[in-house]
């Protein structure tokens, strides 16, 4: 550290150009900056410089949409099976839900996977070779979509639920390899879907 | 991404931003608000951005530093106890995974001789444009350690304190000053024109 009231002096000024220093370092370089005429030059040029570092920006390339990929991408922390069976209950329960009594048929599918999805030893990464019957697409709804609507968006498009709510609230889904290009645009027209994505390879 | 690049305003996201907007937005990605962290993610990118290439100087690696340190703040949120600013937690974060970046990407040689050498390029008489300024400027801090440019660039660009930048970079108070004392005499040798007659 420097020793001399000049030395330390200068060694604080860019800071002291900036703003950022304590009443204390700011008392000192001002007494100093007093009497100094090579210290005065040298907060000119130190404002000079800030001005032209604060008029540069590097362009970046936004990286959230890979950024959001991973983020919706991973599996939400899997609660036990007492919870998921209780959460399931809680959902039938749902007056939205139980108008929908004559799909009961679907409800018991969807059941299932939950059950079977919760009972995975492990989770699949989405990188893993895809093979039949795996999530091939992953999905997101708005907050205020209701299952039917889920559901719908499922039928529309062809999809089988394969996993999810992953953390972020997103859904994994399998459609035929051949049928995907199709199923993904009907997803995107969804009002309901607020990301359709294809997991396991480049957009169609 | 391209520090040489047409010179414009930082971008409104980093400017507007308070640092009570900034809490209550972490607020809401504790509670996993996806439309929150992506609001944050906008106002810290490009201050991340630009602190991260001063550090790996490699576009690729920056977002993929970048990137992970936003996913840290995501992941650990609930972390964040307030004690420091929260640009200090996010910074020293970026901070850290650049330092393991750097240990795959090594920083390029130095030249030593830099302090002594006399610049071939105009003279203080000539008029510099404001676009050659910004060139030789970055050209002059390309000739700087990561280390070097980092605590400029905290302090000139991101208007941050030496006791913030020491925590950002986990080293003492004087280590900060002393960095930032011979960047400037760095800077001065490798700038052309007026600007750097003061040293």
């Amino acid at each position: 550290m420097a020793d001399e009231p000049h030395d330390q002096a200068e060694e604080l000024l860019p800071w002291y150009a900036t703003g950022q220093l304590d009443a204390a370092d700011r008392a000192l370089v001002e007494k100093h900056l007093a009497s100094c005429a090579r210290c005065q030059r040298q907060l000119t040029a130190e404002r000079a410089l800030i001005h032209e570092f604060q008029s540069l920006t590097p362009e970046i390339e936004t990286g959230w949409a890979q950024l959001r990929g991973r983020i919706v991408a991973r599996p939400r922390s899997r609660p036990r099976l007492g919870t998921a069976l209780a959460e399931f209950w809680e959902l039938l329960k749902r007056p939205a839900v139980a108008t929908l009594a004559t799909a009961q048929v679907a409800f018991v599918a969807i059941g299932a996977t939950i059950l079977q999805w919760s009972s995975q030893p492990t989770y699949v990464a989405l990188g893993s070779a895809p093979v039949a019957g795996s999530a091939n697409v992953i999905v997101m709804f708005r907050p205020e979509a209701r299952e039917a609507d889920l559901r719908g968006a499922l039928a529309t498009s062809g999809a089988a639920l394969v996993g999810g709510p992953t953390e972020a609230d997103a859904y994994l889904l399998h459609v035929p390899v051949n049928a995907r290009p199709a199923a993904l645009e009907k997803l995107r027209k969804d009002s309901n879907v607020t990301l359709a994505q294809p997991i396991d390879g480049p957009a169609e | 991404m391209n520090l040489l690049g047409a010179a414009r305003r930082p971008q409104a996201d980093a400017r507007r931003s308070s640092g009570l907007e900034e809490r209550e937005l972490l607020e809401r990605v504790r509670e996993r608000d996806l439309r929150a962290f992506e609001r944050l993610y906008r106002i810290y990118q490009p201050r991340l951005g630009r602190f991260l290439f001063n550090l790996v100087q490699r576009p690729q690696v920056v977002e993929e530093v970048l990137n992970d340190t936003m996913m840290v703040v995501w992941d650990t949120a609930d972390s964040f106890r307030g004690t420091s600013k929260l640009s200090t937690w996010i910074f020293s974060i970026a901070y850290r995974k650049a330092i393991k970046a750097r240990l795959r990407w090594p920083d390029p040689v130095e030249d030593q001789t830099f302090d002594t050498r006399v610049s071939n390029d105009p003279g203080p008489d000539e008029e510099l444009d404001h676009q050659r300024l910004h060139e030789a400027l970055m050209k002059a801090m390309d000739q700087l350690s990561s280390d070097h440019r980092a605590v400029v660039d905290l302090t000139y660009f991101h208007g941050m304190g030496y006791r913030e930048i020491a925590d950002i970079m986990n080293c003492p108070v004087d280590t900060v000053k002393t960095r930032m004392f011979h960047a400037r005499r760095r800077l001065k040798a490798a700038m052309p024109g007026s600007l750097f007659d003061w040293l």
